[in-house]
């Protein structure tokens, strides 16, 4: 598919582009005041604006992608495949209450307010580590997604899409920090969700309207496409019932830990700076809560681009299912309009994950431990030399993607299914403990290995679905660091204290709280 | 004092109750993702002008609501009394990032 931008297309695409990058730089004055101010708009945000920064974070080049694969192929079903991110739903009024509570930049900073000692340091460093190599790929894996995007649109090389929008971003990323990023995101994410809408609506009309779809559907002896609760039995089939309770049961309780999605990394920027506990609440669930509705309007688009094309079965043509109708039956004009969206949604993930990457660097490794004593002046600079270095190692990345991709994708899973259950006792239970936690993710990584590919590879256990492999990997590694952090000395009970006094936890921490009740940080009652 | 209810739930808190973890909590925890998966499934039907659509997607709407008018007093609650004790606690964070927690 070729796309040609006729002059009223340019005039949208250079209007929007002249909009985001000017309201990026025009809090470049507030961006270099300090180092809260260069990463977290120094607190004191209203919840409306980090929650629609929420929205367009997640909504990136290849989001419609992803739900144009899994919606094509399991219809209504499919919504189910995002519904992951509803750990936002419990999130919102638990684990964000309390990290925004803890004050930490960055979810490395709060494993030193969590754990203490050599413990809480070592989880300190590897955590910035982590998040910063996280960050370098997603910007890697997205910028490549743009590059083949335009490729597919206009037939220009991958190197184009994946270059020159970062470099237009990092613009107003460099100069305004945070505030750049939650104010272009603002302007970004309502004019995204307002094309979607539009694009997605249009779509189903020209597929011959609600009507004509559900007629066609019927004929084609394809009507189950709209039932969202379709399953294929307990265990078997495409879309199982077992998966299904398992997806819940991940989404719904991992709201009560940190770090059991890794959107959380990115959440945790907007829940500490929001203005206050009640602001950070809302800005992760209305976020939420407008990333599913975008969803269904994607969802119903690409039912009506299913009753247009029924059959193919190449995932790659079907994952374009979005795109294609929206280009191709959006009225004349308007393809510039629909493309400015697209660079939007763009714009609003390069934009994140350069800042948030960038915090660790700056705020974890830095200084916390080359610095300590840096001026505010310096941080704010430290804080654009490492947006630079992300930038760059992104393209890199990017470049390296068609050879690392599916390695990187099982790091990231190995990440997330052993690690989800020790990311909620974390936050629920006092006596888990930094050496616990350490255990979690070495266990995790040797477990993954052999339970998705070694024992599998050698004909010892058949190769189990997903949803599975999360059930075997959260078993075995609580085998390892369970013993581990009762055969090893609790935290430091001053410690736990402080920070029971600070964040007020749910969960298992009657010995911290009389504690913290004895050493006089807080009233029998709740107060202080 | 009698506090205001609203089915048996609490809707007005003094700061120091309202940072005890209760019940309202748990019904924000259930009503929450409830009310997210009668927005999208909702939403997406009723796109298709189905009327069991909008029937899930009004009680989305409804779910939102309720939600809402049960937490907000209290995140408000617990938000005023934090906002007090914030500006000791950043001191503390710099402490930590400076290598003097203790001192």
């Amino acid at each position: 598919m070729m796309i040609r931008f006729n002059f009223l297309d340019w005039v949208w695409l250079g209007l929007y582009l002249t909009l985001m990058t000017g309201c990026g730089l025009l809090f470049y004055r507030l961006g270099k005041r300090s180092e809260a101010d260069f990463f977290l708009a120094g607190r004191g945000l209203p919840w409306w604006i980090p929650g629609i920064s929420v929205y367009a974070t997640h909504t990136a080049t290849d989001t419609p992608m992803w739900v144009s694969g899994v919606i094509y192929k399991y219809g209504l079903r499919g919504l189910w495949y995002s519904f992951f991110s509803a750990w936002c739903a419990v999130a919102a009024f638990v684990s964000a209450r309390i990290f925004r509570r803890s004050l930490a930049y960055s979810q490395a900073e709060w494993q030193s307010l969590r754990y203490g000692g050599l413990g809480g340091e070592l989880l300190r460093g590897w955590m910035s580590g982590w998040g910063t190599f996280l960050n370098m790929f997603i910007l890697g894996w997205v910028s490549m997604a743009m590059g083949k995007l335009c490729n597919y649109l206009f037939g220009w090389d991958n190197w184009v899409g994946l270059v020159i929008p970062s470099i237009i971003v990092a613009i107003y990323v460099l100069s305004a920090g945070y505030w750049g990023v939650v104010m272009a995101d603002f302007q970004q994410g309502i004019i995204a969700f307002f094309i979607i809408v539009f694009a997605s609506l249009w779509g189903v009309k020209a597929a011959g309207g609600p009507a004509g779809i559900i007629t066609k559907l019927n004929t084609l002896g394809e009507s189950w496409r709209l039932n969202p609760f379709h399953f294929s039995g307990f265990f078997g089939g495409d879309f199982p019932l077992a998966w299904f309770l398992t997806m819940i049961f991940i989404a719904v309780l991992g709201g009560f830990g940190m770090g059991t999605s890794i959107d959380w990394y990115a959440e945790a920027q907007r829940i500490q700076s929001s203005r206050t506990v009640r602001d950070a609440a809302y800005s992760i669930w209305w976020g939420t809560a407008l990333t599913l509705t975008r969803n269904s309007f994607w969802a119903a688009a690409i039912i009506a681009f299913f009753v247009l094309y029924p059959h193919i079965t190449d995932a790659q043509q079907y994952e374009m299912a979005w795109y294609r109708i929206a280009f191709e039956q959006i009225p004349a004009g308007l393809a510039g309009f629909l493309f400015a969206g697209i660079i939007a949604i763009h714009f609003s993930t390069i934009s994140t994950h350069l800042n948030l990457g960038a915090v660790y660097l700056t705020r974890d490794i830095y200084h916390h431990y080359i610095n300590p004593e840096a001026s505010e002046r310096r941080l704010v600079m430290a804080g654009r030399v490492a947006t630079a270095i992300l930038l760059l190692g992104s393209f890199i990345y990017g470049l390296m993607m068609e050879e690392i991709t599916r390695w990187l994708i099982f790091a990231l899973w190995i990440m997330g299914a052993g690690m989800w259950l020790p990311n909620i006792l974390q936050v629920i239970w006092w006596r888990f403990n930094s050496w616990g936690y350490l255990s979690a993710w070495i266990a995790n990584l040797g477990f993954s290995w052999l339970v998705v590919w070694i024992l599998p590879a050698f004909g010892v256990i058949p190769e189990l679905p997903d949803y599975l492999q999360f059930w075997a990997l959260m078993v075995l590694t609580a085998l390892v660091y369970i013993p581990v952090t009762l055969l090893t000395p609790p935290e430091n009970k001053f410690h736990l204290a402080k920070y029971y006094a600070m964040t007020r936890p749910i969960g298992w921490w009657k010995p911290i709280k009389q504690e913290a009740l004895r050493l006089g940080l807080i009233k029998e009652g709740g107060g202080r | 004092m009698k506090t205001k209810r609203f089915l048996g739930l609490r809707r007005d808190w003094g700061p120091e109750e309202a940072e005890a973890w209760t019940k309202e909590d748990w019904v924000a925890i259930i009503v929450s993702p409830l009310a997210y998966a009668l927005l999208m499934i909702g939403l997406a039907l009723f796109i298709f002008l189905r009327l069991d659509g909008l029937i899930i997607f009004l009680l989305g709407i409804i779910a939102t609501i309720f939600l809402h008018f049960i937490i907000d007093p209290k995140l408000k609650a617990i938000s005023s009394e934090y906002e007090k004790k914030q500006r000791e606690y950043l001191n503390r964070l710099e402490l930590v990032v400076r290598w003097r927690e203790d001192e």
